[in-house]
């Protein structure tokens, strides 16, 4: 197997206690917000040395400040406001619902200038913005608009892909869209119909590695056969959570021309993973679809668990890549070892 | 005195949890420090609980709760007092807000009773009104724990169940008139296989139990799941219906639903208040489909209030219980 093969992780971080109770003491108002915009930027400076340390490819800021995926691109545009909470998909977790009165407009945009701000402390990484796909910010929402879900889901995706070329400017080199909805078992094919166009909307003219990530489960045969046809260079696929039916799909329909990026340590428990485990469906995946590259990644963003282990699971991440890449006889790319 | 006469149609009750009052939170902090023993804790937060009580007289509630004063969270309560589990670190729930994440280290076991006391005083200043004894399920203690001693989910959650089932006994001892088991997690995994591990665990918990059985699932798609679960071993399915907008109305007919229902028609996710004419229109909607009569129908919100501030709780349930009160005379 001569291939290239990298690492990064998924999207978001758990937040420290530091941070935890500085918000708290933000909303008691017992500290000003300056004060917690420099707790922010160490912690996340420190979640981004991680990743770097560890030789990941791509790295995230860790998004300690976003409440859930939708709040800082609902609380940063017009028409739209959070409402209630609501689970989100399976986990212990809670969002509040994005409620659309009319069409969104950004009043400001949400990730330029966090990469202005981090993007030099990620060298010789490069920096990964992750945005809510259009498709599960439109169905996770409460449309009060009186636009149809298609108009909606688009006007989204408009001012989504406004972010995104706004990001890339700033210096991301890869944009992720995270569409957890489509593993949904009861999810329409008109709506992955609808993803396709989505999908167009969001990354035009976008110049930077475009990212599909699924997660939670594994979606419907159907459904995942029209994943694979999406305008995107990658997919990220969770899985370690379902080894079984995932190889099943890869073998059935490979995964078109996308670089895959393989989920392959579980970010929803806190064990230690298996590394044999992990090596099984790596060697499985790549002997099924002999790839040019691979990516390998977690299975979810790294909230849902104590930040402890949101750390140690990073730490699993990138000592398990580098022991496949030399076990399995991957081109490993480390950014840290290329400067 | 003399007893409470629940209404014979369209009684009104609660889900369980209540807004933290005072002195609860300071209590459960100083207990998180281990700064009081068991004992006094319980005594200590009895003033929260007769305001929670106060309240729901107040309002007019038939069936009512303790309010959850004691319950940091409705896991983490049982974690801490279950042997085998541990308590562990802070993982998010929503915003800002966390819960400690339990962690089960060891085969676990009932040690001694875990609610019973908080449910005893507010049944000593309910002016005869039944409490009701409420229990987090297995099903839900294992998916919102992580579990580092079983292999076999399907051992956790009935062995969760047999801890369960030895606290409905001591509460059986007392003449417990209802119990609740809440399974939230239920509503995530709408799967035949999770369902039916439920139904198993149900079996253990209200073997041969003579008080009104009720299982608490909110939230979720619950219309997927509904088909696997009508033959559970309860009297009551207690379902979130407001917040979902009664989406699940159509599927009970479908399924000829024929059990009590607890008919959830105040949504616990939004300050608005509903207004009478509002939850009576609701509590039509049910009606108009004929499913089941106004003697299986049990008013209440769609799951707890604690969520909620306190004035936004008490304006909820005085709502409901004068819209159950017009929706009498209606049906």
């Amino acid at each position: 197997m001569t291939f290239k093969a990298w690492s990064n992780v998924l999207g978001g971080f758990h937040r420290p206690r530091l941070i935890r109770h500085a918000l708290r003491d933000f909303e008691r108002g017992s500290l000003a917000f300056g004060m917690i915009e420099d707790l922010l930027k160490t912690a996340s400076a420190e979640i981004i040395g991680t990743q770097v340390s560890l030789g990941m490819r791509f790295v995230t800021d860790g998004m300690l400040d976003w409440h859930d995926i939708f709040r800082p691109f609902v609380e940063a545009w017009r028409n739209v406001y959070p409402d209630g909470l609501l689970r989100y998909f399976d986990n212990n977790f809670f969002y509040r619902i994005p409620v659309f009165k009319e069409e969104p407009e950004p009043s400001k945009l949400v990730l330029a200038t966090r990469i202005r701000a981090f993007k030099e402390l990620a060298e010789p990484a490069n920096f990964k913005v992750v945005i809510p796909g259009p498709l599960t910010f439109t169905l996770l929402s409460k449309n009060e608009s009186g636009l149809s879900k298609e108009e909606l889901a688009k006007s989204i995706a408009k001012v989504l892909n406004m972010e995104l070329k706004e990001a890339v400017s700033a210096g991301a080199l890869a944009v992720q869209i995270d569409e957890p909805i489509v593993i949904d078992p009861y999810i329409e094919l008109d709506d992955i119909n609808l993803l396709s166009d989505l999908t167009k909307i969001v990354f035009d003219g976008v110049e930077a590695f475009k990212i599909l990530a699924i997660y939670f489960g594994v979606p419907k045969k159907e459904v995942y056969k029209k994943l694979i046809d999406l305008k995107v260079d990658s997919i990220s696929l969770p899985l370690i959570e379902n080894p079984k039916n995932f190889l099943d799909l890869i073998k059935d329909f490979g995964v078109g021309d996308k670089i895959p990026i393989l989920g392959v340590i579980n970010t929803r428990n806190i064990y230690d993973d298996n590394y044999d485990l992990v090596k099984n469906i790596v060697k499985k995946s790549v002997d099924i679809i002999k790839p040019d590259e691979i990516g390998l990644t977690t299975s979810s963003w790294q909230d849902l668990i104590p930040y402890r282990y949101s750390l140690r699971k990073t730490v699993i991440l990138g000592e398990y890549a580098e022991r496949l890449s030399r076990e399995l006889g991957f081109d490993y790319i480390n950014p840290l070892s290329i400067v | 005195m003399e007893e409470f006469k629940v209404p014979k149609k369209f009684p009104t009750t609660v889900v369980g949890s209540y807004p933290k009052l005072d002195p609860a939170p300071e209590i459960l902090r100083k207990l998180r420090k281990k700064e009081l023993d068991e004992k006094d804790f319980h005594e200590l937060v009895r003033p929260a609980i007769k305001k929670v009580v106060d309240d729901y007289l107040w309002a007019g509630i038939d069936i009512i709760s303790d309010g959850e004063q004691s319950r940091e969270d409705m896991v983490v309560y049982f974690a801490e007092r279950i042997k085998g589990y541990t308590v562990g670190d802070w993982v998010r729930i929503f915003d800002n807000t966390y819960f400690r994440r339990p962690v089960i280290f060891d085969k676990v076991e009932w040690t001694s009773p875990m609610t019973i006391e908080d449910w005893e005083y507010a049944r000593s200043i309910s002016k005869k009104r039944p409490v009701k004894a409420i229990l987090t399920g297995p099903y839900t203690m294992v998916e919102w724990s992580f579990d580092l001693y079983y292999k076999d989910r399907k051992e956790a959650v009935l062995d969760i169940a047999k801890v369960i089932r030895k606290e409905v006994e001591e509460y059986l001892r007392r003449g417990v008139k209802y119990v609740q088991v809440d399974e939230p997690a239920l509503s995530t995994r709408p799967w035949r296989e999770d369902a039916e591990l439920v139904k198993e665990a149900l079996e253990i918990i209200f073997r041969g139990v003579q008080a009104k059985r009720v299982i608490h699932i909110c939230f979720g798609r619950l219309e997927r799941i509904l088909p696997y679960i009508l033959d559970y071993p309860v009297d009551q399915f207690d379902l979130e219906f407001k917040n979902s907008d009664f989406r699940l109305l159509s599927y009970l007919k479908e399924y000829s639903f024929d059990k009590e229902l607890g008919y959830g028609v105040i949504d616990v996710h939004s300050l608005q208040i509903e207004n009478i004419d509002e939850i009576v229109k609701d509590i039509e909607k049910l009606m108009k489909l004929d499913i089941i009569g106004p003697e299986k129908i049990y008013i209440d919100p769609d799951c707890g209030l604690k969520r909620l501030p306190r004035e936004i709780a008490r304006a909820k349930l005085r709502n409901m219980v004068e819209a159950a009160k017009i929706a009498r005379e209606r049906w």
